[in-house]
């Protein structure tokens, strides 16, 4: 998402954020705090204001988007931590150029030696490999259980985007 | 004392009367303010119904007051000036800014050379004719929504080449009004300005640091004492050496616009402009002799509609230049035909020079005082109410430019 932020001589400062394709919110922040935010439904489209806020009330009403009284759960980002060490889920993508780990196997990819992660257990479509063995192969379209601290987690994470 | 506080307690109550009434119109409130002027003023009308309505006199205090309000509009016009922005997008700005310049300046010494005015007087007019209302104009922005459309964009970018336009203009006009005269004297006169100014420029661009320490203080009440303290007195020593006071006003707004100082200064110092810039008004309306509107009402004429033209379409060719549509485009023109305080900011110049002895001013002064307030008068609210009626504007105007 592609932030625009413009300074307003006089009033104060312009963001636009880029939601749904062409479709663009509009927030002017005045110097006295207060909020107007508009919709601009795509770049032809007249901007249409939906409201304004004083300054108090836009930081609720930011706190609430924040999520910061209520986070819904989304079971794919959902982090189980084990002291230190937390569990994560990664999907491996279903493509011919996946990352390097694919088609190696666990030995191979030399997991816990080079980052210090482990893979606790491999989901394949029905199927669920608990602990699995160093000569499984890993494949695309796989979902991998892996567990490690956060900065292994993050080092992983890389390796599968690199 | 009494009698003083009373003329005072009139002019406040009656601008606030005034700016409310321009308020429920959806207007602007500088014609207001400066009606109200010219209504409780020493100048005609001087009664209604027997009753004297020259209840406020042109005195000291207002004449202070008013100049005040010079310093602190410039002030916040040099705060609010972005040099960043103008960096990032001086392409699209200077070729705005520039086709607004060359035609709405371009017309005014067209209209003065034609109606026999003498070379610095054509400027002078030019220069009223020329600048758009920064306060007008970004006030319209946010009340038609346009603020958060593309044509915000040009009209901003035409904002902020005027603000430097109307620096050096200001720079260069003050110095040949006050001068003594002759060429020679004339460009001692602007060098000794520019050396001023310029020298203001680059400590206000260099002193970013220190102003940022400097003014770090505790309270709102000691913070507003030094920021206008500073400002105020930094324009008195530029004017008693006969530089535009407005300008350097200007300098020092912009050595405060890279600080983070310029949140508070917009909190706790915009009362302070709010107020001193009404006596301002006020006091251009107490100096208007409406009678002598009628003198001036040829070149009053000309000026509106060739200059609502001129605005229109300069402004056209900017949405052009940034790529807008066709409607968007002559919103950009409409949003920019207002004139407001740059033009009697001019005025007052001449009226000060006049008055500090410039005698070939002597005969103008009065006249460009009319004219200006005329001027200004009409174009503020012919701006804010051709802005109301955009719609039907543009869609009568853009099948002819499709044509």
């Amino acid at each position: 998402m592609t932030i625009y932020e413009t300074e307003v001589p006089g009033v104060g400062h312009k963001f636009e954020l880029e939601i749904d394709g062409e479709e663009r919110l509009v927030v002017i922040i005045h110097h006295d705090g207060k909020r107007d935010v508009y919709r601009r439904p795509d770049p032809d489209a007249d901007s249409e204001r939906l409201f304004s806020l004083s300054d108090k009330q836009a930081r609720q009403f930011g706190s609430i988007l924040e999520g910061a009284h209520f986070q819904p759960v989304d079971l794919d980002e959902v982090q189980v931590p084990l002291g230190d060490s937390l569990i994560e889920w990664y999907d491996i993508a279903d493509l011919d150029e996946g990352p390097p780990i694919v088609g190696e196997t666990l030995a191979e990819s030399n997991l816990r030696e080079a980052i210090g992660v482990s893979v606790v257990a491999i989901q394949r479509g029905e199927e669920t490999i608990a602990n699995p063995e160093a000569t499984e192969t890993v494949r695309a379209g796989d979902t991998l259980v892996v567990l490690g601290t956060r900065e292994q987690q993050h080092e992983f994470e890389e390796l599968l985007d690199a | 004392m009494a009698a003083l506080l009373v003329e005072l307690g009139v002019a406040l109550v009656a601008l606030a009367l005034a700016g409310i009434a321009a308020n429920r119109l959806s207007l602007s409130v500088i014609p207001a303010y400066i009606l109200v002027g010219i209504l409780v003023g020493p100048n005609p009308p001087t009664e209604v119904a027997g009753l004297s309505l020259q209840i406020v006199g042109y005195g000291e205090f207002v004449e202070l007051a008013a100049e005040l309000g010079i310093v602190v509009l410039l002030f916040f016009l040099g705060l609010e000036f972005s040099v960043g922005q103008l960096l990032d997008d001086r392409r699209r700005i200077a070729s705005a800014g520039a086709v607004d310049f060359l035609l709405n300046f371009g017309i005014g010494v067209a209209i003065g050379l034609a109606f026999g005015r003498t070379l610095l007087e054509t400027v002078l007019l030019a220069g009223i004719v020329y600048i758009s209302s920064s306060a007008i104009v970004t006030k319209t922005l946010i009340e038609q929504g346009w603020i958060a459309n593309p044509e915000a964009d040009p009209v901003l970018g035409t904002l902020v080449f005027e603000d430097i336009l109307i620096a050096v203009y200001l720079a260069v006009v003050a110095a040949l009004v006050t001068g003594t005269g002759g060429l020679s004297g004339a460009v001692v006169d602007v060098g000794v300005a520019f050396a001023f100014l310029g020298g203001l420029a680059l400590v206000a661009w260099y002193a970013t640091r220190f102003v940022e320490a400097t003014f770090d203080l505790p309270s709102d009440e000691l913070f507003l004492l030094s920021v206008v303290g500073t400002a105020t007195l930094i324009a008195g020593v530029a004017l008693s050496i006969g530089v535009s006071e407005a300008v350097a006003a200007f300098f020092v707004g912009t050595a405060f616009s890279q600080t983070s100082h310029t949140e508070r200064i917009e909190h706790v110092i915009a009362p302070t402009r709010d107020l001193f810039a009404a006596f301002f008004f006020f006091s251009i309306g107490l100096q208007t002799d409406v009678t002598l509107l009628a003198g001036v009402a040829g070149l009053l004429a000309v000026a509106v509609v060739a200059t609502t033209v001129t605005k229109l379409t300069s402004g056209a060719i900017s949405g052009r230049i940034y790529g807008l549509s066709p409607t968007r485009s002559l919103r950009t023109g409409l949003a920019l035909i207002s004139r407001g305080e740059f033009s009697l900011i001019i005025a007052a110049l001449v009226v000060s020079a006049a008055g500090s002895g410039n005698d070939s001013l002597a005969d103008f002064a009065p006249v460009v005082t009319a004219f200006a307030v005329g001027y200004v008068l009409v174009m503020s609210v012919l701006g804010t109410v051709l802005v109301q009626y955009a719609d039907a504007i543009t869609g009568r105007l853009v099948p002819l430019l499709d044509r």
